[in-house]
């Protein structure tokens, strides 16, 4: 903006020219000498004041605003945001056959119910061993023989009931997040 | 929207007022309304426990027990040592006594159904009061995902998932030596998790409740003691009682891990992105 000498006497169109960026602030923020000959002609201009007021008025202001161009994506974004809560609440659903299916063969490789209780039983034995260990009352447990498949099936079973928590979790957030924006869709 | 309302106040007013246009026409109101219910909720769970003691619930034997009391009163007095039941108090509980109707065993009386509700219905009732007094801001948004379209079912699914990796750590713990006193700490998480998880579907059941019934407005922690004694009357159910409880844990488990505990945020690795 170019430099004025202070106290100038400004044209109507001058100041019309002005206006905004005196309304913004911006004018006083980098010429202050021209902000306020803006000032002094507008208390002394009854056509500028009534421009001036109307600057000022949020409803002017505000039509000022130039709608926001919607972005590109968004239809695909609203599908997206759509669509993989149905893909995830299937995929929710469809986990627990896996997960059945491991639980099934560990039971069975364990000889069934039985098997668990003895290897329950044989975690409480060991635990009340390292107990008398740590108070110097007995040797360390020894560590039991583990077998390769009952390993690599309770890791699958650990890891797909894990990724099961997962999908779960976001299926709610998506929910929840889809809501949120369509309430604060409602308030706008 | 006024300045000094924060966007979580609006939140729950928008809430309330869709409750307020769910709520049925003409519901039960009045002072008393809530007195009445829980006193109505804690006498059908004394007829429940009754029922399951006198129908000593076969299959599920010991298990069925736990859940109300012993079945069968105190042991005859002719067994006695003269002169020791000076300290005897079950003498009104004898005097009330009656045979089962329904399987042949011992002497059984109204008093045992009052007594699962003095004990476990009670320090169910505590515990519940007791965890959403201490975490109410986490109760509320558990239960706010409760009450979700698909909330129930996203937790009951969401705690068998928990429950089958627990199960699955456990073992793995049980093949190592150095974790293997892990096994108790995660064991008492997991409980501690699931009390927790009950407690919100206490406090659920309580407001679902208030709303279907269309009961008066009334402080949070008496919803939740109704809700409290409604997961009570369902786990004393005979037959299917300690199968319905053994649910609503294993949803309360679901629920607090898929809400983390009732966290705001859920569950987030943003902050492990720098």
């Amino acid at each position: 903006m170019s430099e004025m000498r202070p106290g100038r006497p400004l044209t109507c169109a001058r100041v019309r020219v002005l206006m905004e960026a005196y309304v913004d602030g911006d004018l006083a923020a980098a010429d202050s000498s021209m902000a306020e000959s803006v000032r002094t002609h507008v208390s002394t201009c009854d056509d500028c004041r009534r421009q001036h007021d109307q600057a000022v008025s949020l409803p002017y202001r505000l039509k000022a605003l130039r709608s926001p161009i919607p972005p590109a994506a968004l239809v695909q974004g609203v599908m997206d945001a759509i669509r993989p809560t149905r893909t995830a609440s299937r995929r929710a659903w469809a986990l627990l056959v896996p997960e059945g299916l491991l639980v099934a063969f560990i039971v069975w490789y364990l000889s069934g119910l039985d098997g668990l209780a003895s290897a329950a039983s044989g975690t409480v034995t060991d635990l009340q061993v390292l107990l008398n260990w740590g108070v110097g009352g007995a040797d360390l447990p020894s560590v039991p023989v583990a077998d390769v498949f009952l390993l690599i099936a309770l890791i699958a079973l650990a890891i797909t009931a894990a990724y099961h928590l997962a999908v779960l979790s976001r299926l709610g957030d998506r929910t929840d997040s889809a809501q949120q924006s369509f309430r604060g869709h409602r308030r706008t | 929207m006024s300045e000094e309302q924060s966007p979580r106040d609006a939140e729950a007013d928008a809430h309330a007022a869709r409750n307020d246009t769910d709520r049925p026409r003409g519901g039960w109101r009045g002072r008393w309304v809530w007195p009445v219910v829980i006193a109505a909720l804690a006498v059908l769970g004394v007829l429940l426990a009754l029922a399951n003691i006198a129908l000593n619930s076969p299959w599920l034997g010991p298990l069925s027990e736990a859940v109300v009391g012993p079945a069968v009163i105190a042991s005859p007095l002719h067994n006695r040592l003269p002169g020791s039941d000076r300290f005897e108090r079950t003498r009104p509980i004898q005097s009330f006594a009656f045979r089962s109707p329904f399987r042949p065993i011992g002497l059984i009386s109204p008093l045992q159904g009052l007594r699962a509700l003095l004990t476990n219905g009670a320090a169910l009732i505590l515990v519940a009061l007791a965890v959403l007094i201490v975490f109410p801001d986490r109760a509320r948004g558990a239960v706010e995902r409760l009450e979700d379209r698909r909330g129930p079912e996203i937790a009951l699914v969401a705690g068998v998932a928990t429950l089958l990796l627990t199960l699955a750590a456990l073992l793995l713990l049980r093949f190592t030596l150095i974790f293997l006193v892990l096994i108790p700490v995660l064991i008492a998480i997991a409980l501690a998790v699931a009390i927790f998880g009950i407690a919100c579907i206490a406090l659920a059941f309580g407001r679902l409740m208030q709303h279907r019934l269309g009961l008066g407005a009334t402080h949070p922690l008496v919803a939740s003691l109704a809700g409290a004694l409604i997961v009570f009357d369902l786990a004393v159910i005979p037959y299917a009682g300690l199968v319905a409880l053994a649910a609503l844990a294993v949803a309360g488990l679901g629920i607090a891990v898929v809400t983390r505990f009732g966290s705001e945020t859920g569950w987030s690795f943003a902050g492990l992105k720098w």
